[in-house]
């Protein structure tokens, strides 16, 4: 099974090294296979993203080389199943 | 700054937790509003305050309650796993009771069989202060 926000992590890593180049740090807010707009900050992004398409699925990213992680230092999240079901 | 402090009856064994309300998104709410559509009920759930969590966590059902869609997803790192890829939502944490409203990504994750259902993590934290006085088992929170 697909998981969500596959079509839009995809088109991400497509277009990466050019958002690298262009609005490097900047969020990105995409929607399928089109790149919507890139902004300042996470909630203009996610706010935009809300506005235009509501309930459905859209992908926020900040355009960075390397991905962040979270990270966590106690044992509170269960971890033996896959997060993405 | 809005605040609230807890008095526990044992802080020690139980940390700081409280209870929270989960909601979809302020600007989603207003949008749904527009056309009518159906509002999901407030999740309240407990969630615990852990400054070794670099991001808010809530259990895996609570955006499913609120029919919400992810907006991300991140690798997480946790003492027993590595590069571990979840949703990340974003969604409306409010402490209604002392006017404490926090919109931001959250981690859905798996909490089972423990009592809390939420992280509250240090991309929280940073936008207030947290006060944790052991030896009166009491903790108070305050957000911007």
């Amino acid at each position: 099974m697909e998981k969500k926000l596959d079509l839009e992590l995809k088109t991400y890593e497509k277009n990466k090294q050019n958002l690298l180049k262009s609005d490097r740090g900047k969020f990105v807010l995409i929607e399928g296979n089109l790149i919507i707009g890139t902004y300042d900050t996470y909630d203009d992004a996610i706010k935009i993203g809300i506005d235009k398409f509501g309930s459905k699925p859209f992908l926020v990213k900040q355009i960075l080389e390397v991905e962040p992680t979270g990270n966590f230092t106690s044992n509170l999240i269960r971890v033996a199943q896959s997060c993405l079901q | 700054m809005p605040s609230v402090t807890i008095d526990s009856s044992d802080l020690y064994k139980e940390g700081p937790a409280l209870e929270v309300h989960f909601l979809i998104p302020i600007e989603l709410e207003k949008k749904l509003k527009e056309k009518g559509e159906e509002i999901p009920a407030p999740v309240i759930v407990k969630s615990l305050i852990d400054t070794g969590a670099s991001n808010c966590v809530v259990k895996k059902e609570i955006p499913e309650k609120l029919k919400l869609e992810p907006t991300g997803i991140i690798n997480i790192n946790t003492p027993s796993s590595k590069d571990h890829e979840c949703y990340q939502y974003f969604m409306r944490m409010v402490i209604p009771t002392h006017g404490i409203t926090y919109q931001g990504p959250f981690i859905a994750a798996s909490l089972d069989g423990q009592e809390i259902a939420g992280l509250i993590g240090r991309d929280l934290l940073k936008h207030g202060i947290l006060i944790y006085i052991g030896y009166k088992n009491q903790f108070t929170l305050s957000m911007a």
